[in-house]
């Protein structure tokens, strides 16, 4: 018999392994990306998508309650924070002449 | 000379320093004050006798407020020589070698850059959260983890994202010319001024009245000074901040 805690409980873990998931893949891809620009790229994902997901899944797993509002509050700040820190990292990366990798300059060189 | 003379002064500074090492008692050696009885009255009693539920902020403000008083003056100390090393290094004559340094990297200083209008957008809409934010952190440091050290440098960093979106123009009203001492002393001068009216009431400076009918007072000092260490701390960042950009 499947109960309501159990659906609950799957939700959560689904989540939060997304979240982990693109944890994992941000945090890779910071360390193997080649240039600024993807890594900025790759280090954002974490934050909004990783972080966002495991928020999600606490406040899910937290049920209705004070808590889970506090929860979503921070959900809500991490999605409009962390774009905007890689928009303006990126742009002042841009800005400073930070030129993009380009397979073809590699192999020059 | 000018090596020899702070290699001089930190032997000096460091011979009483490692004395005092040597003289305290082994680690975790039980018979110290701090395991016969002190953490245990922290624990059993510090919540009526403190007056502040959160326990950190107890010994922080009561049972340690002199080491916090001097902890404040060891921040302000840091804001004067940050303040005095960065004047100093913009006044530096040509020629000098420490100069030639602050040159090369003004040469390689990004060209500034208009603020994004993204950047700008969401700096403007969570400004009054960041605000409210940093005031709760400071007030219900009695409660919660936070406190004035903590809310302090929220609000530190909400001027400096302020000042980058806005401009130190419209910043700089915030931190008028008059009030910009008082507010970097800000945190040293509430404990002085803490202190004595503790004195007044316990004959102790710092003290605070133990009476129960007193509770009130207690909190209410406690308040005044986590306020006080919220907004000198608030003044370094912002201080530090503007004489950095200023250059």
């Amino acid at each position: 018999m499947i109960s309501a805690v159990d659906i609950r409980n799957a939700v959560t873990v689904v989540l939060a392994a997304v979240g982990a998931l693109f944890f994992l893949v941000g945090t890779i891809g910071l360390v193997r990306l080649p240039d600024f620009y993807a890594r900025t790229h790759a280090a954002t994902k974490c934050d909004t998508v990783g972080a966002g997901s495991l928020l999600l899944a606490l406040a899910v797993f937290n049920g209705f309650d004070a808590s889970t509002l506090k929860i979503i509050a921070l959900a809500g700040l991490v999605l409009l924070s962390s774009p905007t820190i890689g928009h303006a990292l990126a742009r002042a990366a841009h800005r400073t002449g930070v030129a993009p990798w380009q397979a073809r300059k590699e192999r020059a060189s | 000379m000018k090596k020899a003379f702070v290699a001089a002064l930190l032997i000096v500074t460091a011979i009483p320093l490692l004395i005092g090492v040597v003289a305290l008692p082994p680690h975790g050696d039980p018979d110290t004050p701090v395991h016969t009885h002190i953490s245990a009255r922290y624990l059993e009693e510090g919540r009526e006798e403190a007056g502040a539920d959160n326990i950190v902020t107890g010994v922080l403000l009561n049972y340690r407020g002199l080491d916090t008083a001097g902890e404040v003056t060891v921040i302000f100390t840091a804001l004067m020589a940050g303040l005095a090393v960065l004047i100093s290094h913009k006044k530096q004559p040509e020629g000098d070698a420490t100069y030639d340094a602050a040159e090369a990297a003004a040469e390689d200083a990004p060209v500034r850059a208009p603020v994004s209008p993204v950047v700008s957008f969401v700096v403007r809409l969570l400004a009054p959260f960041i605000a409210l934010f940093a005031v709760y952190v400071i007030v219900n440091g009695h409660v919660t983890p936070g406190g004035g050290f903590q809310g302090g440098a929220i609000l530190g960093a909400l001027f400096i994202a302020l000042t980058i979106v806005l401009g130190r123009e419209r910043t700089r009203t915030l931190m008028p010319r008059l009030a910009q001492p008082w507010m970097q002393g800000a945190a040293l001068l509430t404990f002085v001024g803490v202190g004595i009216v503790g004195g007044a009431l316990t004959g102790h400076f710092l003290g605070y009245p133990a009476q129960a009918s007193l509770h009130l007072a207690r909190e209410l000092m406690m308040l005044v000074l986590e306020a006080g260490i919220g907004l000198g701390g608030a003044a370094v960042f912002a201080t530090l901040f503007l004489q950095m950009e200023a250059e």
